[in-house]
């Protein structure tokens, strides 16, 4: 699936032993590897920290302890400055579940926005990418829409070209499909498996077990806030090492299985 | 109605019309403006609850909230004075009105700045706003449209508020008619008058006030 000429292979994030508690651990030692043009998909049951994980590493949570090498800088994950969260900002993209596109803006609008007010471009340089960006989603003919005007679906393509928009080093998805209807789930992951072969490195926390097998290259599975299992996504998925690890990949199968 | 009635209607309908147009309206526009900037303000300062000024948005409200408004401007204008701080009734009351109308346009602000979701503003800061982008350029105007039809109440019940500067001297549309009547002695007639011209005012506001919420709610709902 992936284009291999595209990648590579500079790391390009670092995650070391970060740890975050809330009342109970959350994220007790959590360790990976990114490299430029990598997919990693991140599985795992409900509650075992893969929303925490991404929101650590973009600061909407402070974690207790854990470094980040991210572009080749090092950053304290628990003590970073607001300079050196602006910055890393800059450079990375985030794709919420539930899209949180800005409702008083269109979807142009939306994509625009952190353009003119964070990079310093000008409307007509904002206009010119959001548009571009628009276009690569598919929703240039919906770009005067408000979100509220918008499928799901459509807001979470526009929501990816808000994301894109930046052209980040990195762009986090936290589950994009697990607020669809099970009819728009498909276009939001075409426009992902697009990304992926133009070699966007991405972070993607899902439970669709046909993305993680087919599209990412690399799988990470976590449980109870640690890393189970990971590696390449055949060897993990055609051979998965540990029990746990196969338990859940068995269940996701039903659950698809009985899906369809 | 007998004509010589109908006459004092008619003549004296101008007479509280022109204060009406002269006092009320420019009260009420400047009095309510500067509410609105200490709203936004106050709104802001309670709901980034920032330190020290805080308490002072608290204090002021507490005390605009638990004392008449018939109170307040008797302080603003003969209570000033007093003190030997010169004011006009006019300066008084929009002195008086916008702190009052201020105190309760920030609480509403408030809870309009806190309806919005807080993925609004983490989208915000994930595209790489700072903090006062995101207010300016999302939160605001998000909360500005859930609060615009309280505000537009509060504004119609300053309208009608207004009538109690006559207190103060201001020669607004109800001290004109007071006068009137006091000369007359019909005291019905002129009072279901400018009763009439407080519910024009109100009506047209509402006219307006509907036409606004039309406006806003072409513009996206404000939903999803
Ligand atoms: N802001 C928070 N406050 C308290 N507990 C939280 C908070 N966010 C997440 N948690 C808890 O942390 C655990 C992991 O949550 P999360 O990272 O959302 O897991 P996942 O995304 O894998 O489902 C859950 O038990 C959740 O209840
Ligand atoms: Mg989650």
């Amino acid at each position: 699936m992936r284009m291999e000429q595209i990648k590579d292979n500079m790391q390009i994030l670092e995650i070391k032993d970060i740890r975050k508690s809330f009342e109970t651990k959350v994220l007790d030692g959590v360790s990976l590897e990114v490299n430029s043009g990598d997919v990693v998909a991140i599985l795992g049951p409900s509650g075992s920290g893969k929303t925490t994980l991404l929101r650590c590493i973009n600061f909407l949570e402070t974690a207790d302890s854990g470094t980040m090498i991210f572009d080749g800088k090092t950053y304290d994950l628990a003590h970073a400055s607001k300079k050196e969260i602006a910055e890393i900002r800059k450079k990375t993209g985030f794709v919420f579940q539930n899209y949180n596109l800005f409702r008083n803006k269109t979807a142009l609008e939306n994509v625009m926005l952190g353009l003119t007010t964070a990079h310093g471009l000008s409307k007509n340089e904002a206009e010119k990418i959001g548009k571009e960006m628009l276009v690569r989603v598919g929703m240039e003919d919906k770009m005067n829409y408000y979100p509220s005007q918008l499928s799901g679906g459509q807001q979470q393509r526009v929501a990816i070209a808000r994301a894109l928009a930046p052209n980040p080093k990195i762009i986090y998805f936290d589950e994009p499909t697990s607020a669809l209807d099970p009819e728009l789930i498909g276009e939001v992951l075409s426009v992902m498996r697009q990304l992926a072969i133009e070699g966007m490195t991405m972070i993607v926390v899902t439970h669709e077990m046909d993305f993680a097998k087919n599209v990412s290259n690399k799988v990470v599975f976590m449980e109870k806030g640690v890393i189970v299992e990971q590696g390449l996504s055949n060897e993990v998925f055609e051979n998965p090492k540990q029990e746990r690890t196969k338990e859940f990949l068995r269940l996701e199968e039903n659950r698809t299985l009985g899906k369809g | 109605m007998g004509s010589e009635l109908w006459e004092l209607f008619v003549d004296s309908f101008w007479k509280i019309l022109l204060p009406g147009l002269k006092m009320t309206i420019p009260l009420t526009v400047l009095a309510f403006s500067f509410a609105m900037i200490i709203a936004v303000i106050v709104a802001m300062i309670n709901y980034a609850n920032v330190p020290f000024l805080k308490p002072i948005t608290r204090f002021y409200i507490w005390i605009i909230r638990g004392t008449p408004l018939i109170v307040q401007l008797m302080i603003g204008y003969f209570g000033l004075n007093n003190i030997g701080i010169k004011i006009d009734a006019f300066p008084a009351a929009v002195l008086v009105f916008s702190l009052n109308e201020g105190a309760y346009c920030a609480e509403t602000m408030r809870a309009a700045l806190e309806a919005v979701p807080h993925g609004q503003l983490e989208a915000g800061y994930c595209v790489g706003m700072n903090y006062l982008q995101i207010m300016w350029h999302i939160v605001l105007p998000q909360a500005f449209r859930t609060a615009f039809p309280p505000l537009s109440n509060s504004l119609i019940g300053m309208v009608k508020d207004t009538s109690l500067a006559a207190n103060i001297t201001v020669t607004e549309m109800f001290f004109a008619a007071q006068r009137i009547a006091g000369r007359t002695y019909k005291f019905m007639l002129l009072y279901l008058e400018v009763a009439l011209i407080y519910l024009i005012f109100s009506t047209i506001l509402t006219w307006i006030q509907g036409y606004g919420e039309k406006k806003l709610n072409a513009y996206g709902a404000n939903k999803g």
